[in-house]
């Protein structure tokens, strides 16, 4: 069996060699001096901004769709679906022969845990749905285009490609026994030890599958489906533009559709070669010259491949961090020295820890928010008042904590605009009045902002010895009133 | 205990893990507890309720839910964990909820009959009985609406006799009536050789293939001083808690059903205003559930000083901060829903390593909670009351039964609802169905060889009622399945 290195050599090699002959078809009889002309009258700006924010719309889309399609495992939040995802494009601009699909279900199980089989499922089912989308959109474009025998051609093999693997996906989801006992039988000549890895590795199929058997997730993720499509050909339709071709939605749709089914040819990273010459022969069968239509293609894959891959790096480093750091602490603590016991207990020293850090005194702005919540009291009270509320505050958790001060910036900054003055430097009646309108209006979002500091001002001003002393005079108390019984 | 290794750890000291220490420690086993916070004598139980946030819970109180509507959440962060401020109710799960874990989540070897002597140990334990005196005045006029309404209504049996009316559950009981895990269980687990470190954290799990080594922990000394340790450990139990033990597996990589199924009790409380003296602030907290609507809705009585009273008022401030001079005429209930909405449990990635809990409300936990409130407020004013404050923003009080009943009809508005929740569970399911569970049916997480979850994060689903009994009978009994088939 050849060595990982020299598989690793053979993919390169063979993507590079697809790219090759794409490039060559692409560019052969081509007049590069027309292709330059093409390029020096083209007007990018502003077209390529707005061709990567509908590519970026599209992105979102996808994590919204995986999100959905892992909602039965686990709660994952948009964004980490949509950075999953953009991970998985970038990973295939750099690594050849689309195994970026592997780098996105390999970072999908970093996210949630779950079993690799389970995530490569649910990658394919995401392709297949892409697969079924395009072929939505190229049927559409179509209908509204120049007929093209290439083009009719392309669109057959792709339902026929899509078609039967949906098929096949349908009778795994809807008949997940049927796909158990064929693994079951398949390899029970086996043995015990290959039959239970093939029944996890089935089991890990149907599992991912398991997210289409409810009919409205079904529905939901095919039509996100063709909403991140619809987005992807509208990138493709704002570049036509730039070359003077005209903003027809079914050019761009039709050069999209095709140019996304041709790379699925296993090629160099980012597609060189495959994605220029599908891309350029679409638009040739549409009768726009070779040299327009190569110039571009270039263009539209440059909005294909930059912001992406940024974005991807950004993301992969962001997770490399946090994964690093984890790595670290367990390698230097795996590596400390036997040592000590504490009560007891073996331990092992790995560092000293700084001590948390204590505010006691309250800052201004909390004394005068419980000067403005309580009733008039002495200022000692207040000032213990407020020094319960700063550590309390301070002891959120740091994304809330830094919600409440961003809101108390906004307060402190919208008092000053509107009675140019600083709200600590107010008299404190003055303080009640603007605290009860913010605290206790109509304004949800600013009675929660409020929330917390009132319940704290009152909880601790309530509980002081003397305020309920004060509330319920000693001299009045009756004894404990418990009379009757259960 | 060997001199480099510790055969069992168990990180936690609450209901799960004291109960873990004392069945292995008494099996023999070298058990070593790791506690984050610190022991504490009786005699600095029973401060107010500003010293004991601090003292007693987690992130001095602090650790809110978020979600479309933000729910107030504590837990206990000391020796005993949780068990040491809640108010010791006692309930034996239901039946029924038993047969859903069955149903749901293949839960094996949990049927009623197979707890029962758990439960019974549990509750020979903690002296779990009825109050065997006279009622306090809370609990008197509750009873009284309760039939004027002709609902069925208990007391229910508590892990705190000779309670002496301190009015103190939620900041330790001084006078040690309350039987929590620092004083009912942990004691006899030191006795069997089970070592207890309080002030230490565990802040990540150490793993080789499938296996667990040990923790990585930070401990703060007596002077102050921390220091980041490491504890081999050839088997591991994390009793964290709820929301504890799913982000420390997280944050040690294992993730798989871990976390993603936080349910809680949301609770909304209520105060009402009777014409008698109640002095609730200087008595237990009522005694008696309604449980006509479990396990949808369960109605019960809060715990009560004039401070929580303040913040009950606070949400309508304006139009109730003068029924404060009225505070000895007054007493805190409580609408408690089943809870049926989606909620997570994540470790924060930014600062120091705390935890985010997430929940969103339900439309049935919306309804529930506004039929709650209907029919509490319609026993209260049966019972006499002659105003009840809903802590619900825009709705300052309910003095008739047609303002009470309309809730039967309309939702309460969700922007103006103040929540709150002490019962958490099942973030990290058990049983059979490894589709939908983190360990197996006796907390044996999958895929692990050695890594064990033995606490409210168990729960596969609500349990209803107050889950204190189920978590010591689930972890006895799991803790006795690990002694007779581990190594």
């Amino acid at each position: 069996m050849p060595s990982p290195r020299s598989q690793r050599a053979v993919i390169v090699l063979f993507g590079a060699l697809g790219s090759a002959v794409f490039l060559y078809l692409a560019a052969r009889r081509l007049d590069f001096s027309a292709v330059a002309a093409t390029w020096r009258t083209a007007q990018p700006l502003p077209w390529v901004a707005f061709a990567v924010v509908c590519y970026i719309a599209g992105h979102l889309v996808r994590g919204l769709r995986l999100r959905v399609l892992v909602r039965r495992e686990t709660a994952l939040p948009w964004l980490t679906a949509t950075n999953i995802v953009v991970i998985g494009y970038a990973s295939n601009n750099v690594f050849p022969a689309r195994l970026g699909e592997l780098v996105r279900a390999g970072v999908l199980v970093e996210r949630t845990g779950m079993p690799f089989g389970e995530a490569l499922t649910i990658t394919f089912i995401e392709r297949l749905l892409d697969g079924m989308a395009i072929l939505v959109v190229l049927v559409g474009a179509a209908a509204f285009s120049m007929h093209a025998d290439t083009i009719d051609q392309v669109a057959k093999l792709a339902a026929i490609l899509f078609g039967g693997a949906l098929l096949v996906v349908v009778i795994g989801v809807l008949v997940p026994n049927v796909l158990l006992g064929l693994a079951s039988r398949l390899t029970a000549p086996l043995g015990a030890t290959w039959r239970d890895r093939a029944l996890r590795i089935t089991t890990h199929i149907i599992n991912g599958g398991a997210c289409l058997r409810d009919p409205r997730t079904a529905l939901a993720v095919s039509l996100l489906s063709v909403v991140v499509w619809v987005l992807e050909a509208s990138m493709f339709v704002c570049v036509l533009p730039a070359f003077g071709l005209p903003l027809r939605f079914p050019l761009g749709a039709l050069a999209m559709s095709v140019t996304n089914l041709g790379i699925l040819v296993p090629s160099t990273p980012g597609y060189i070669g495959p994605f220029h010459y599908f891309c350029q022969q679409t638009l040739m069968t549409q009768g726009i010259p070779a040299t327009q239509a190569l110039a571009y293609a270039v263009l539209v894959h440059l909005a294909f491949y930059v912001p992406v891959t940024a974005w991807g790096a950004a993301a992969i480093l962001r997770y490399g961090v946090e994964i690093g750091r984890t790595v670290a602490a367990a390698r230097a603590a795996r590596t400390a020295p036997a040592g000590k016991t504490v009560d007891g207990v073996p331990v092992h020293f790995i560092a000293h820890v700084e001590p948390a850090h204590v505010t006691a005194e309250p800052g201004e702005l909390m004394i005068a928010l419980a000067e403005a919540f309580l009733p008039p009291c002495e200022p000692r009270a207040a000032r213990d008042v407020a020094a319960f509320m700063e550590g309390q505050i301070a002891a959120l958790p740091p994304s809330l904590r830094t919600m409440f001060h961003m809101g108390m910036t906004f307060f402190r900054f919208t008092v000053r605009l509107r009675h140019v003055s600083s709200f600590c430097g107010m008299p404190v009646e003055r303080r009640r009045e603007i605290v009860d309108a913010w605290a206790f209006g109509r304004i949800a979002l600013l009675r929660q902002l409020f929330r917390p500091v009132r319940s704290l001002a009152v909880l601790a001003y309530y509980e002081r010895p003397e305020v309920i002393r004060a509330l319920a005079p000693p001299d009045s108390r009756p004894h404990l009133a418990v009379v009757g019984g259960p | 205990m060997s001199t480099e290794r510790v055969d069992v750890l168990v990180i936690g000291s609450g209901a799960g893990g004291a109960v873990t220490a004392l069945e292995l420690a008494s099996a023999g086993r070298g058990v070593c507890v790791l506690e984050e916070g610190a022991r504490h004598e009786l005699a600095q139980y029973g401060a107010g309720s500003v010293e004991a946030m601090q003292r007693l819970y987690r992130r001095r109180g602090m650790t809110p839910i978020t979600g479309r509507v933000p729910i107030g959440y504590v837990e206990g962060a000391c020796l005993g964990g949780s068990t040491e401020i809640n108010s010791g109710f006692w309930h034996r799960t239901p039946r029924e909820v038993l047969l859903r874990y069955k149903s749901q989540f293949d839960l094996q070897n949990a049927s009623p009959e197979e707890l029962d002597p758990h439960f019974e140990w549990a509750e020979q334990r903690l002296h779990v009985s009825l109050r065997g005196s006279a009622w306090p005045k809370s609990t008197q006029v509750f009873s009284r609406g309760i039939e004027a309404m002709g609902w069925s209504g208990q007391e229910v049996p508590r892990a705190a006799s000779g309670c002496e009316d301190t009015n103190t559950c939620a900041t330790g009981c001084p006078k040690g009536a309350k039987q929590g895990m620092s004083r009912a269980i942990l004691p006899d687990a030191e006795r069997a050789g089970a070592r207890i470190l309080t002030g230490c954290r565990a802040r990540m799990l150490l793993t080789s293939k499938r296996r667990v080594t040990g923790v990585l922990a930070e401990i703060e000394h007596g002077t102050g001083a921390r220091e980041m340790i490491r504890i081999d450990a050839d088997h591991v139990f994390v009793c964290a808690g709820p929301t504890e033990t799913p982000a420390l597996l997280r944050r040690s990589g294992i993730k798989y059903h871990v976390g993603e199924t936080l349910r809680i009790h949301p609770m909304l409380k209520v105060v009402a205003r009777f014409p008698e003296r109640i002095d609730a602030h200087e008595s237990v907290l009522p005694l008696i559930q309604v449980k006509e609507f479990w396990p949808e809705v369960s109605l019960g009585g809060g715990f009560f000083t004039p401070g929580h009273l303040a913040m009950m008022l606070s949400d309508n401030w304006l139009a109730t901060r003068g029924e404060m001079a009225n505070f000895r005429n007054m007493a805190a209930y409580y609408v408690a829903v089943r809870g049926t909405g989606d909620g997570h449990v994540r470790p924060s990635r930014v600062g120091d390593a705390t935890t985010h809990l997430r929940y969103d409300l339900s439309e049935e936990d919306h309804i529930n909670l506004s039929h709650g409130l209907a029919r509490l407020a319609t026993l209260l004013l049966a019972a006499g009351a002659e105003e009840v404050f809903p802590t619900v923003h825009g709705i300052p009080t309910i003095r008739t039964e047609i303002e009470a009943i309309r809730w039967l009809d309309e939702r309460l508005p969700r922007a103006g609802l103040s929540l709150t929740t002490v019962h958490a569970f099942s973030t990290c399911p058990i049983g059979e169905r490894q589709d939908r569970c983190a360990a197996n049916s006796f907390g044996k997480v999958f895929r692990w060889d050695n890594l064990y979850v033995n606490d409210a994060s168990m729960l596969p689903d609500s349990p209803g009622v107050n889950p204190q009994g189920t978590v010591m009978a689930l972890a006895r009994r799991n803790a006795l399945r690990f002694k007779d088939t581990a190594s």
